[in-house]
């Protein structure tokens, strides 16, 4: 079957949309296969016609249908009785509110069990502002007083270590050739041998214990620390 | 959901909840036409006001045997819009020359949206721009099929012209419109 470009344009939506018999099918698409002008046109038309039935329609204005009911029945009445105290619930569903309220529960949640407010326990007589700032005002001073004690413990550990342990040895520089001779063996000490020992943590641990029964520890850090 | 057929008969008996709606069920399809036809969202307004003024008034006209109740509405918007785009002829001359003006700007700025939906919209408003560059019988045609998704004999019935020349104007609408897409430098993809 002959085909040319007039045809093609011609029947071009016939093509599309599969109105073609199989026989000017195949003449068709012979043709726009071989043809400079008429493949890119087929192939233009096809994109642009499967783009249109994809578009979305456009969202009409908001207040259109009311301003059409204003004109045909008159002005509507507002909502009326309780309903209009109701009329932002809807805006409320949006997602981004929804999250926002939960978000916002999520912390309300959080704060109250860091607030060490059980729900189930609470009676009225705790809804009470005086018992509330007291009760607000106790659990804050115990929040601290436990932090003071935890920092003052951590300084009673590293008070303990710094003394028990001597000091970090220097570190080592090779002797140069000409102090050789000057040095002299140091005697091995017994002591450093023995913290290598596998046993030497208990010995530690005594020697602690031995200090801190010996000695008055509040005066002695009442003497040396600032 | 009751059929629109059904709605117009309680409107007819005065029945006020029945006309809002179907003012509320038909006026997105309304105002989609109106835009797609003028390219101007105040405009298509407008007339969707306009059309639904219309409808209000010659609704006893409306028979059920000869249609269905969308392809009744779009025929009475559409010969609004064919009087509107008479009325206001004049002064879309002296428009034309500014209206070719942004096309450049937009060409550049469509590269540029990484988002979908932004190309979306921006292929949306560049189809426009090539639709009001069709005449208006193959604008029309085009619009009515392929954005209102119509069929050809609702066409037919919408146009009152024969079958052949309905498909001969989709035809040669949509082979008008690739061409001037083509000339703005968009190709669909």
């Amino acid at each position: 079957m002959d085909w040319n470009c007039t045809y093609t344009e011609e029947r071009l939506s016939d093509y599309l949309e599969g109105a073609l018999t199989a026989e000017e099918s195949a003449a068709f698409s012979a043709h726009a296969r071989v043809c400079a002008n008429c493949g890119p046109l087929v192939a233009r038309v096809s994109s642009l016609v499967n783009q249109m039935h994809r578009l979305e329609p456009m969202e009409q204005p908001e207040h259109l249908v009311s301003k059409i009911l204003d004109a045909t029945l008159g002005p509507q009445p507002s909502k009326e009785g309780w309903r209009r105290w109701f009329t932002w619930a809807p805006a409320m569903l949006q997602p981004r509110f929804a999250m926002g309220i939960a978000t916002v529960a999520a912390c309300c949640v959080i704060v109250v069990q860091a607030g060490g407010i059980t729900p189930g326990k609470l009676r009225r007589a705790n809804l009470n502002p005086a018992d509330m700032f007291r009760s607000a005002n106790r659990q804050a001073h115990l929040t601290y007083a436990r932090g003071v004690k935890f920092v003052n413990d951590l300084r009673v550990v590293y008070e303990i270590q710094s003394r028990l342990e001597p000091a970090p040895a220097p570190a080592t520089i090779p002797p140069s050739p000409r102090q050789e001779p000057e040095t002299k063996p140091q005697p091995s000490n017994p002591q450093q041998k023995s913290e290598t020992h596998p046993g030497h943590s208990e010995a530690r641990s005594e020697r602690i214990f031995a200090y801190i029964v010996s000695s008055d520890l509040t005066v002695a850090l009442d003497g040396s620390l600032p | 959901m009751e059929p629109d057929a059904q709605l117009v008969q309680q409107c007819l008996r005065g029945d006020g909840p029945a006309w809002a709606e179907l003012v509320r069920r038909h006026t997105r399809r309304v105002f989609n036409l109106c835009y797609r036809f003028t390219g101007n969202p105040t405009e298509a307004e407008d007339l969707s006001q306009e059309v639904f003024l219309r409808i209000y008034r010659t609704l006893a006209s409306y028979r059920p045997a000869s249609g269905a109740f969308p392809t009744w509405l779009t025929s009475v918007t559409r010969n609004l819009l064919v009087d509107h785009y008479r009325r206001t002829r004049r002064d879309r001359v002296t428009d034309s020359i500014e209206d070719a003006m942004p096309q450049l700007e937009e060409k550049h700025s469509t590269a540029r949206t990484p988002d979908k939906l932004a190309q979306a919209a921006e292929l949306s408003t560049q189809l426009q721009r090539a639709l009001s560059r069709l005449s208006p019988e193959l604008r029309e045609a085009v619009i009515l099929r392929d954005l209102q998704s119509l069929e050809y004999s609702e066409i037919q019935t919408v146009l009152q012209v024969p079958e052949g020349t309905v498909k001969s104007r989709i035809n040669r609408g949509r082979i008008e419109l690739a061409k001037i897409l083509e000339e703005m430098g968009l190709r669909p993809a």
